[in-house]
């Protein structure tokens, strides 16, 4: 298989009587042979722009895209060898399940026709469609149409394959299923692949390592696991993690605390210059309510029972931003119940309050 | 209760029918003058000998006006037009929904205004060019003309068609191995079918419905239809019968076209309005 590089990638859209936008501001990325690779972020944060860039689908402003080791940018759409599952699949509707997936190789013209006939009958028992060979994309369900689409990008059997928010258009029970095969096939075959998402729990899920990408820089590269428990700035902390993280602006203290408000300190996990401002940061599942006169003191505004866990709303005295806490199943809070938090300072997260990088 | 509810369904069907009348009596009164003798053509309302003599002399060429020639002339006028709009139209129109160039709104602005500068205005001029040229009274010179009523169409209405393709079916067709000119011949025309058929009825039925056209930029040559059947009514005495059989003759390849292809046309014209 094949390893892919970014090198410095840049897009600038400009048009005329109009500010030029930068979508992509110099990304550089390698993806190791048949890694997965996740590409998180909001909506216009210039994710899908690199996947475009990469299939040649987009010009390129500046910087580098290396398949293999061997420049690909010169090289237009056709000629890249690149596999792409579209949002919402482009299947061809006149044709076939089993006439679209031969449509690639047909194009090429790089298979004899018993071959693409065998290669339409592997990959469709693959993906598990070989009863759907016959019908027709209209009739297919969003599950089965993404299979079908994902099929077609690996019939070519492409160096490099591209999702694009491959999930998004699934119901709950479907994206389960879709995601665990879609995880599996990539695992099999090999592929070495970018996954492009905003959705947190796709990318954690299959992703052997994230970009997390806002205004067409990535923030944060690593594991799901280094993305979750230490998070680079304030963005990343923010966007991964549901419920999400407790963000509270405070003032670092010279016993290695932060002040929130009057009453309310938390320990800091590591030194921070005294009076510096700073944003900390704790996820609702690292906040543990406890009895009496242990940790800060709060009033409950909301609880919600989830069955699995709850989620209370708790208000610090003189702090204006609410407190998020994960609970116990069985614990039963109302409406103006005093409680109190501690939180382990280890996973305690701080933050420069002016540019939002991490302390740590 | 009911009563009345039926009355209401009564008034409603004479009301319909009222209408259906008017709305057809224009076509069924051609059809009585086509039918009727010269020498009841003033004489008569509903009740004369019918006869079919007013198609067999305009059909068969007599009174020295070549009726043929200038059905065949509208034929040729009107497909050729129609089939070169097609040709110049499809690509343009497919290249403007897909890509912003520099002054890609001002051409296809241009392109419509052609629409809405009446004939009239530019005849004279167009009148002075094709006399110089050569180019009055041929079949160029028509087709050419009629892409003024043509081609502006088929561009903004295929426009919309491109439009609303998503582009995502073309980009997988490059990734599997299409040129660009491959995934517009092979996947985005074939999607666009019943547009093209639709458009292509509409243009069809505007170009051989021009009159001024014609009118003024052919003598005998290259006449079509709608300034032939007029020649019936020149003469010491207007020929009532015959203008009404020629016009109904000429109503029957428009209407034979939009009969074949309504099948596409039903789709055609709903395209767009609903999305899958």
């Amino acid at each position: 298989m094949t390893e892919l590089e970014l090198r410095d990638l840049r897009k600038t859209y400009a048009a005329r009587g109009r500010p030029a936008v930068d979508a992509v501001r110099g990304i550089d990325l390698a993806l190791r042979s048949g890694e997965l690779l996740g590409l998180l972020g909001p909506s216009g944060c210039g994710k899908s722009t690199t996947l475009r860039m990469i299939a040649g689908l987009e010009s390129v402003t500046g910087g580098d895209i290396l398949v293999g080791g061997s420049s690909v940018i010169a090289r237009p759409a056709q000629q890249r060898n690149i596999g792409v599952a579209f949002e919402n699949y482009a299947l061809y509707p006149p044709l076939t399940v089993a006439e679209n997936l031969a449509f690639g190789l047909k194009a090429r013209k790089r298979a004899a026709r018993g071959d693409v006939d065998r290669k339409v009958r592997e990959i469709a028992d693959r993906v598990d469609l070989t009863p759907l060979l016959d019908a027709r994309p209209t009739g297919l369900s969003s599950g089965q149409k993404q299979r079908v689409s994902l099929a077609r990008a690996l019939i070519r059997e492409p160096d490099v394959l591209l999702l694009d928010e491959p999930l998004s258009h699934l119901d709950a029970a479907q994206r389960d299923t879709t995601r665990r095969e879609l995880k599996r096939i990539q695992r099999d075959l090999g592929h070495t692949t970018i996954l492009v998402t905003h959705d947190q729990e796709e990318a954690l899920s299959l992703a052997d390592r994230i970009a997390v990408m806002k205004d067409g820089v990535i923030q944060q590269l690593g594991t799901p696991y280094e993305i979750y428990d230490s998070p680079a700035n304030v963005f990343v902390a923010d966007f991964v993690g549901e419920p999400a993280i407790n963000l509270l602006p405070g003032t670092a203290t010279d016993d290695g605390h932060a002040r929130l408000s009057d009453s309310a300190r938390l320990a800091l996990p590591v030194p921070v210059a005294v009076g510096r401002k700073v944003v900390v940061g704790i996820r609702p599942e690292d906040l543990t309510l406890t009895g009496e006169d242990d940790g800060i003191a709060a009033r409950v505004v909301a609880h919600e029972p989830l069955l699995e866990s709850g989620i209370a709303t708790l208000a610090l005295d003189g702090v204006e931003r609410p407190l998020v806490v994960l609970t116990d199943p069985e614990v039963r809070l109302a409406h103006d119940d005093r409680v109190h938090v501690t939180a382990d300072p280890d996973l305690t997260h701080v933050f420069d309050a002016e540019t939002g990088d991490s302390l740590r | 209760m009911t009563m009345r509810k039926r009355l209401l369904g009564w008034l409603a069907d004479a009301a319909l029918i009222l209408y259906f009348v008017f709305a057809l009596f224009p076509i069924a009164w051609m059809v009585i003058l086509s039918l009727k003798p010269t020498n009841e053509l003033f004489s008569t309302y509903f009740s004369f000998s019918p006869t079919l003599d007013g198609y067999r002399t305009v059909l068969g060429d007599s009174e020295g006006i070549p009726f043929v020639r200038f059905f065949v002339n509208s034929l040729v006028v009107s497909v050729g037009a129609v089939v070169l709009s097609l040709l110049v139209g499809l690509p343009a129109a497919y290249a403007s929904a897909r890509w912003r160039f520099k002054g890609s709104e001002n051409l296809m602005f241009t392109l419509l205004s052609f629409r809405f500068a009446p004939e009239l205005t530019v005849i004279i001029p167009l009148f002075v060019l094709y006399q110089k040229l050569g180019l009055f009274d041929t079949y160029v010179g028509m087709i050419w003309v009629l892409q003024l009523v043509t081609l502006p169409l088929i561009v903004w209405i295929m426009r919309s068609y491109f439009a609303d393709l998503t582009p995502e079916l073309e980009q997988a067709a490059l990734l599997d191995g299409y040129t660009r000119k491959q995934a517009f011949l092979k996947v985005a025309l074939p999607l666009v079918k019943p547009g093209v058929a639709a458009v292509s009825l509409l243009a069809f039925i505007f170009a051989w419905n021009n009159f001024v056209f014609p009118l003024i930029l052919t003598s005998n040559e290259a006449q079509t239809v709608t300034v032939g059947a007029l020649s019936f009514l020149g003469g010491d005495r207007p020929k009532y019968n015959l203008t009404a059989a020629a016009a109904l003759v000429s109503v029957v390849p428009p209407l034979l076209l939009a009969l074949t292809i309504q099948r596409y046309l039903v789709r055609g014209l709903s395209f767009g309005a609903v999305k899958s």
